[in-house]
């Protein structure tokens, strides 16, 4: 089977217009795209890392407020700055960006402007028409990301043929391996950015990866939404990939396992892997790359019974519950407290609330995590 | 539970009230003669109106019934305009010509004296006699303006204002300001009065608004910005102040949007995480309802919603419901109800959808009722006093120039609805900041229909209550009510937010939409209907700002901060210290606009509480 076409979506650097991009996304969702979406109010700089490194085919950027001739220019020109000329630049801005301005746009190296009266059908055919193809040149070498991100799409396309590529074997030494996760709405992706946040200032020069997952719509793309919530994790010092489960159901994808491997044998101090919300039976970790599980909980998991029904309980390093500004929060952390304590391992239990700045729990949570005091 | 599953019982409460008021009416006969003896009362005393032709009209027009039943089921279930629950109408007399005037007219002869129940006085005007002159109406025409640098704006409002009696002002910001960052950022060169005007200091206030006299009764401005909105409420004061002295400030007139809900929800313009930004908000309703009594500190805007891409049910349900979370928050801190309610405004879509027959109508309705039973207002905080726009979502570029008529049957709606001011969108929308050519068609377009036309200027309730628009506004009415109980039932508005429901729901609505437009069960004339396949590329003057206007804006930004370094400092560490306390940050907010400019001001502020985190 061939790979899913892959884009990148986002909308400009002081603009909030995220309606049109929202029903575009859906419409290239539902003809079988995956959609990395960036969210509204985005930097060029920030555009740009995210596409190399998430290795799409292509930008599509959403503009209503103006400025777009001078925005996409700029995305233009860092792309090619980063070798990564290769990828292209499309979009649209209903009636603001004028037929005069296309036509400069597309002289400055702009692919296609889709104007207002565009139907989203012929969008999606465009995209899947023109950004499907593979690349012909090999990424140069000078940009270590974009090196990086041409290797696990190579690792995600074997996945795809059916090609077992590299396995799980020797990792450096270096990087700690932490994997999350946890049900839907239980506040991971928040709680993943804020521990990125405390990395990024406590250890300077420490690298992060992160492995985040989406569901694949069945039959269909995947909306890939995890960089718009991630707002500190849009960083140089920060490699972030958005993988869809691609029909995998567990919460990973096919090709995690060798991206993983892949990922811990490049130059990073920490890696990360979100899985996508997880049922109760599930244990997505097998991995032996794994050093540490993080189980994220949120209190509203329903009656006490269903507590003793899932498993990750059983396993989980560090049994995180988030959201304890929620009034269930004290009877969930007794109950919780309660069935590790049955466990006998040495598990270890913290109660955040990540939405919170500065939040103590999630201070608390870095300080288990980091290996900065170790070395 | 939050306090919105007490208004869904308000409401049904009062509505089951009407009811039994009819059959009161019908069975206790006491009860019916009072009711029939007051409705005739109220029809005596309607003034006479006089046609240009000399057609003679009542000043109010009510429903032809003399059932004791029926008049209970208007009186206590509509209520006459400007009374509770105020579906007809906030004030009595809205957009009429005070009748001094017409009665001067050369059919004044007959016996059509103001009646002595006062429904001949507006306005303070007093018929005094001999030649009595009447005080005009101030107009309800709105238009939001700005663009490029400050005095570029200022050039624009005056040449909007010339000949208007009052001098009301809607200014738009542009992109970098609407988020709190500096003219001098990396990356914002290009958006730099874009869509709206450049503002950084206290110094950019003074030059928007040069020439306007700030403190007299007809000045008002208005300011649409949210995210930062408290650090441009100081900014505006602090050059209020710097041009007047600060006894200025008690008379400032206005509104700012400051509306963080509906931010959060659809248009994603807010810097802060929501709590911050809630207390933010709720330090300044509280310092400016005790110092700036005439000022609006908040609009609580559905138009952002609508625009998303809401139904109109969503539009009106989540914008009261946000209403109410704010009516909550401020009673929680202690403010008294009659201290704030009278100073919340509302703005709302008014787009082509059956929905707008009623939508505005049934909104004042419900929160009328929810202020007065469960938030325990008196009546000039009960009264939703509402903004509307015309819907910029239903302009085509294809073929634009029918936006005129698509904006005209828009204002049409919201003028039916009670509106209490309006703003009309230009024509050429799809493309660009307006040009001079068709803002002023779009001005003009709303006193055409008030000024030109007789169908608002004559009688009250002139096409109030007809049997569809009344099917409409059951139907609506139910359908805002579900949507309260599904808020409700996710923990109130808080929690919806945080669990993202409006903002799904609101996407879905938009998607159908889309969808809706090119399956064709949407028509739009000159796109998917009636297309001519000639038309040419249309030719807009389109409004950009030169990247040397830009540039000046920066190097005076520069200049401003080099000669405020010192005292900037110190502002900011003393902000810091009431954030950290706890207190109230807005005198603090106030004296640091003096000397910082508003990206110092949201970045110290996003270094102490955090920045947003979007929601998809």
């Amino acid at each position: 089977m061939a790979s899913p076409v892959r884009i990148l979506t986002a909308v400009p650097i002081c603009d909030g217009h995220d309606s049109a991009i929202n029903t575009i996304n859906l419409e290239f969702i539902r003809h079988g795209i995956e959609v990395v979406y960036l969210g509204f109010h985005r930097y060029v700089g920030d555009i740009v890392r995210a596409a190399i490194q998430e290795d799409v085919a292509a930008i599509g950027i959403s503009s209503y407020n103006g400025g777009h001739i001078d925005f996409f220019a700029e995305v233009v020109r860092q792309l090619r700055r980063a070798g990564a000329g290769d990828i292209a630049v499309f979009g649209g801005g209903g009636g603001t960006i004028t037929f005069d301005d296309a036509r400069l746009m597309k002289r400055q190296g702009v692919d296609q402007i889709f104007f207002a009266g565009t139907s989203l059908t012929q969008m999606a055919d465009y995209v899947r028409k023109h950004y499907g193809k593979p690349r012909k040149k090999p990424a140069t070498k000078k940009n270590r990301d974009l090196v990086l991100a041409r290797e696990l799409t190579a690792i995600e396309d074997a996945r795809g043929k059916g090609r077992k590529s590299e396995g799980g074997s020797r990792k450096s030494a270096k990087a700690r391996v932490i994997g999350f996760t946890g049900p839907g709405g239980a506040g991971k992706t928040t709680l993943i950015d804020e521990l990125v946040l405390r990395f990024l200032q406590n250890e300077p020069t420490a690298r992060i990866a992160i492995l985040s997952h989406d569901p694949s719509v069945v039959g269909e793309g995947a909306l890939l939404g995890d960089r718009a919530t991630m707002i500190n994790s849009q960083d140089d010092r920060v490699f972030m990939r958005s993988m869809a489960t691609r029909g995998q159901a567990g919460g990973l994808s096919p090709a995690t396992e060798s991206c993983l491997a892949h990922l811990t044998k490049a130059d990073f101090d920490y890696v990360i892997i979100e899985t996508v919300g997880t049922g109760q039976e599930a244990l997505p970790f097998r991995s032996k790359l794994i050093d540490q599980t993080v189980l994220v909980m949120n209190p509203d998991y329903g009656a006490r019974l269903q507590l003793q029904k899932i498993v990750m309980l059983d396993v989980a390093d560090i049994v995180v519950v988030n959201k304890t500004d929620l009034d269930r929060a004290k009877a969930a952390l007794s109950e919780i407290e309660h069935r590790l304590t049955q466990n006998k391992r040495k598990q270890q239990m913290v109660a955040t609330v990540a939405k919170r700045h500065r939040d103590h729990g999630v201070d608390e949570l870095y300080e288990m995590i980091s290996s900065k005091g170790e070395k | 539970m939050s306090k919105l599953g007490a208004v869904v019982e308000s409401v049904e409460k009062h509505e089951k009230f009407v009811l039994d008021q009819v059959k009161r009416a019908r069975t206790d006969e006491n009860f019916g003669r009072e009711m029939t003896e007051r409705w005739e009362k109220i029809k005596a005393g309607i003034p006479t109106s006089r046609a240009p032709t000399g057609l003679p009209l009542p000043r109010l027009a009510l429903p032809e019934i003399d059932d004791a039943g029926e008049i209970a089921r208007y009186l206590f279930g509509d209520g006459l305009p400007g009374e509770f629950p105020y579906l007809n109408g906030a004030y009595r007399e809205m957009y009429l010509e005070p009748l001094e005037e017409i009665e001067i007219g050369s059919f004044a002869k007959d016996k059509s004296a103001p009646s002595a129940n006062g429904h001949g006085k507006r306005n303070g005007a007093k018929p005094n006699g001999a030649k009595p002159k009447a005080q005009l109406q101030e107009e309800p025409t709105r238009l939001f303006s700005g663009l490029m640098l400050a005095e570029d704006t200022n050039k624009r409002f005056h040449f909007l204002s010339a000949h208007q009696r009052s001098k009301r002002l809607s200014t738009a910001f542009d992109g970098p300001t609407l988020y709190g960052i500096d003219s001098d950022a990396d990356g914002v060169m290009g958006k730099i009065g874009e869509g709206g005007v450049a503002v950084d200091t206290v110094e950019d206030m003074v030059r928007l608004y040069d020439g306007f006299e700030l403190g007299a009764p007809n000045f008002s401005a208005s300011m649409t910005i949210s995210g930062p909105a408290p650090i441009i409420m100081a900014m505006y004061i602090a050059a209020a102040k710097r041009r007047f002295g600060a006894k200025v400030v008690p008379n400032l007139r206005g509104t700012i949007q400051a509306d963080i809900f509906k931010e959060v929800q659809a248009q994603n313009e807010t810097i802060f995480p929501t709590e911050a930004s809630l207390r933010f908000l709720c330090d300044m309703i509280e310092w400016t309802t005790e110092n700036m009594p005439r000022w609006y500190p908040v609009s609580i805007s559905g138009y952002h919603i609508g625009e998303a891409g809401s139904t109109p049910v969503q539009q009106a349900a989540y914008t009261l419901s946000n209403g109410f979370a704010y009516a909550e928050m401020l009673a929680a801190r202690g403010v008294p109800v009659d201290q704030f309610a009278p100073r919340l405004s509302f703005f709302l879509d008014c787009g082509l959808d059956v929905e707008y027959i009623a939508l505005s109508r049934v909104s004042r309705k419900i929160w009328a009722i929810g202020m007065r039973d469960v938030f325990g207002a008196s009546p000039r905080g009960q009264m939703f006093k509402l903004h509307t726009q015309t819907s910029g979502r239903s302009l085509i570029a294809a073929e634009f120039k029918n936006n005129l008529t698509r904006t005209a049957a828009e204002l049409m709606l919201a003028y039916m609805n009670g509106t209490n001011s309006c703003h009309s969108n230009s024509a050429d929308e799809p493309f660009t900041t307006p040009s001079e050519e068709w803002i002023r068609l779009a001005a003009h377009g709303q006193a055409i229909l008030l000024e030109e036309s007789g169908i608002f200027k004559h009688t009250m309730n002139m096409l109030s209550g007809s049997p569809g628009m009344k099917a409409v506004e059951r139907a609506v009415e139910k359908a805002i009510l579900d949507e309260f109980r599904e808020i409700e039932s996710l923990g109130g508005v808080m929690g919806a937010v945080e669990n993202r429901y409006q903002r799904s729901q609101i996407q879905n609505a938009a998607h159908r939409y889309e969808e809706q437009i090119y399956d064709g069960r949407r028509p739009i004339v000159g796109l998917t209907r009636y297309r001519d396949p000639n038309e040419k590329p249309p030719v807009i003057e389109l409004a950009r700002t030169p990247r040397k206007r830009q540039e000046l804006q920066v190097n005076r930004l520069k200049k401003f901060k080099k000669a405020n370094a010192g005292k900037a400092e110190k502002a900011l560490s003393k902000l810091a210290a009431v954030v950290e306390s706890g207190g109230n940050t807005f005198p603090a907010l106030l004296e640091a606009a003096e000397v910082c400019s508003l990206g110092q001001i949201s970045t110290r502020l996003q270094d102490l509480v955090g920045r947003f985190r979007p929601m998809v």
